[in-house]
């Protein structure tokens, strides 16, 4: 070979996939206002996104998976824990983490702020981002919970517990989240039907509940075959 | 050291290594902050988020400081002339050095654009690119009075003018996530899968041809072979990062294929050194500074190539995207490729700006092989704890905390690991510092 040749190699090799990069990037911004609904882009959102990158948050956090590994990816963050969620664990760090092992810094946000980070989180959790992150996803979790019920004996019921995000809030045997209590004996006080409605809509119960309600979550189901799990808790 | 010129190099080594200190320095809070509950009354002050903000930067600032010291320590030699103006040259270290130390403590005071490695605010943002212009028109002006056009030249011009062009995308507020990340992914990932690599391919071509003495007709056909292969792949390989950010499905397609081919061009880099090294027409008169050009190579290959791949295919990206696999490759790839090559820049240059033909290695060699152990080790760690985060979290779903608990035991252990290689980096720069003349055996 050739210096020549070598440099043909190189030309040739440099052209066609900056060509193809060049290209699909050209699509790629055609065709982004449908995958990330553009339309609902408001300007609430753009503020929310600018108090995003004013404190920082994305060097702890990661949003569609880039950034800080130390702290929840954000993507779906609204699917997860509900916008109160959100706005309790924004508005007092230190009281939603003053049992974690590790702590998120109070910014001390304005109410503005906060509502923007709001809509700018539910902005992103509809992105047509090919069903990622796995935790989150509706599609993938229930064939893990399927195969849990089929290869470890757990009731339906405990998969979906595991599974569809209660324990980021509530623990078991110590295990799980501390923003919401405890529910070890939680069969002991409430019926399966009781926790079938609380977890349907929490504030018809009771009014400052701090908990989302769980229906766009779960299915039917799923939420009859948790509330009858939590129910032989005693 | 040929040309009176090249002495400025010698400052930009000397600003990037204590850099390079504090990088690791702060890597151990990081570790630490992983491992031990660190109380909400310093989180409120000193919050993970800034601390990585140094961590990021230090790396790139100290790496660049690196790159434009070896440029400047090259192209008189290349160009057979002195460097266009000496002034210049101090006057744009000083920018540079002037606007991250700035950055930094900016950042203490919450003074940031908020977007990872690219924290620096926009003000900031125009005096690095001031210093940048100053940069190329002092090397381009270098070159075109001299007229000794060679490829190497041509190479590290070319990914100088890229990495300054790219930077300009990461300037702006994106009002749209999805784009902002985009254009992200032109600085971060075509910075370092593109415009470093071809800068380091000709430092690495033009240490490797010095050392060796093997003819530069040859040296610079496999420079182009290299850098060909390095673009062909890297530039659509960009799409490994537009898998799962709104963009359309065919980039699972174009990233992964283009990224599995991105392993081959270091491959050829580390066949055509050890060719080359077997091939040499001179005696090894430094042993270490040979150790780290093979070393570099090899960890390249490792870092960048090898832990690249395990996890750019779409279908193990799924549940390892954002998780502590991507730091484990991050810390090898930078390592391997990067940190390597500017030591081994630094180790063949600092002797010749000294004067001194055979340096004494000992301590050089131990700060080597401490710092490459315990990276490797790091590598491991994260790895572990990256691949128990993947199945805990994503694929049990079982939430963040509960996965990170699991982990904390490997972020601990890669915590002793950072602080051997705190030593070895240690012992390495004070070493260079103070290179002495080894003593001739009788």
């Amino acid at each position: 070979m050739t210096k020549k040749t070598a440099f043909r190699i190189f030309l040739i090799g440099t052209i066609s996939s900056a060509a193809l990069f060049l290209w699909a990037t050209y699509d790629t911004q055609r065709q982004v206002a449908t995958l990330s609904h553009v339309d609902k882009l408001s300007d609430q959102v753009v503020a929310g996104k600018r108090a995003f990158q004013k404190y920082n948050c994305n060097d702890c956090h990661t949003i569609l998976g880039f950034g800080g590994y130390y702290a929840p990816d954000l993507t779906k963050v609204v699917q997860r824990v509900g916008e109160e969620g959100i706005r309790y664990r924004l508005k007092s760090p230190e009281l939603a983490f003053a049992d974690s092992p590790r702590k998120m810094p109070n910014q001390h946000l304005s109410d503005q702020e906060i509502k923007d980070l709001v809509a700018f989180f539910s902005w992103v959790g509809e992105i047509n981002n090919n069903d990622w992150p796995p935790q989150d996803s509706k599609k993938r979790l229930s064939r893990g919970e399927q195969m849990m019920v089929a290869k470890v004996g757990v009731s339906p019921g405990a998969a979906v517990f595991q599974t569809k995000g209660c324990m980021n809030c509530h623990s078991l045997h110590g295990t799980g989240g501390t923003f919401g209590p405890a529910l070890d004996k939680i069969g002991a006080s409430l019926s399966a039907e009781e926790i079938g409605k609380y977890v349907r809509n929490p504030k018809g119960v009771n009014p400052n509940a701090k908990m989302p309600s769980q229906k766009d979550n779960l299915s039917e189901r799923e939420l009859d075959e948790v509330a009858s799990f939590l129910a032989t808790l005693k | 050291m040929e040309y009176r010129s090249q002495k400025i190099a010698y400052w930009y080594f000397a600003a990037a290594l204590p850099l390079f200190v504090l990088q690791v320095v702060v890597g151990l809070w990081l570790a630490a902050s992983y491992t031990f509950t660190i109380p909400q009354s310093i989180v409120n002050v000193f919050p993970f988020a800034t601390a990585r903000a140094f961590h990021t930067n230090l790396l790139v600032l100290w790496m660049l400081l690196g790159f434009m010291g070896g440029t400047y320590y090259i192209i008189p030699e290349e160009t057979k002339s002195e460097i266009y103006s000496t002034n210049l040259a101090w006057f744009q270290l000083i920018a540079l050095l002037v606007t991250g130390v700035t950055a930094l403590v900016g950042f203490l005071f919450g003074w940031t654009q908020g977007r990872p490695l690219l924290e620096i605010p926009m003000a900031l943002d125009f005096v690095v690119v001031i210093g940048a212009l100053v940069f190329l028109f002092n090397v381009g002006m270098t070159m075109l009075k001299a007229k000794n056009w060679t490829a190497i030249q041509g190479t590290l011009l070319g990914g100088l003018v890229f990495l300054a062009l790219l930077y300009l995308f990461g300037i702006p507020f994106y009002r749209n996530l999805v784009i902002d990340w985009y254009y992200w992914w032109w600085v971060i990932h075509l910075w370092v899968e593109g415009a470093w690599e071809l800068v380091t391919a000709a430092i690495f071509a033009f240490v490797l041809m010095k050392l060796t003495g093997v003819e530069r007709q040859v040296v610079e056909k496999w420079l182009y072979v290299e850098i060909g292969l390095f673009l062909f792949t890297g530039l659509a390989g960009t799409g490994h990062h537009y898998y799962w950010i709104g963009a359309p499905r065919y980039w699972l397609w174009i990233g992964g294929i283009f990224s599995a081919l991105e392993p081959v061009p270091i491959l050829l880099m580390v066949f055509d050194t050890m060719h080359h090294v077997k091939e040499r027409k001179e005696k090894i008169v430094n042993p270490l500074t040979w150790t780290y050009a093979i070393g570099c190579a090899v960890l390249h290959f490792i870092g960048a190539g090898v832990w690249g791949f395990l996890h750019t295919l779409p279908q193990i990206n799924y549940y390892t995207h954002g998780s502590q696999v991507t730091v484990s490759h991050g810390h090898l790839a930078f390592f391997g490729a990067y940190a390597l090559l500017n030591l081994m820049t630094f180790y063949y240059a600092m002797p010749k700006l000294k004067g001194i033909a055979e340096y004494d290695d000992r301590r050089g060699k131990i700060g080597f092989w401490t710092m490459c152990s315990s990276m490797m080790i790091m590598g491991l760690t994260f790895g572990v704890a990256g691949v128990l985060q993947s199945y805990i979290e994503r694929v049990l779903g079982m939430g963040y905390m509960v996965a990170q608990g699991y982990m904390r035991l490997w972020m601990g252990v890669t915590m002793v690991a950072g602080v051997f290689f705190l030593g070895g980096l240690l012992t390495t720069v004070v070493d260079l510092f103070t290179l002495r003349p080894a003593k001739v055996q009788t």
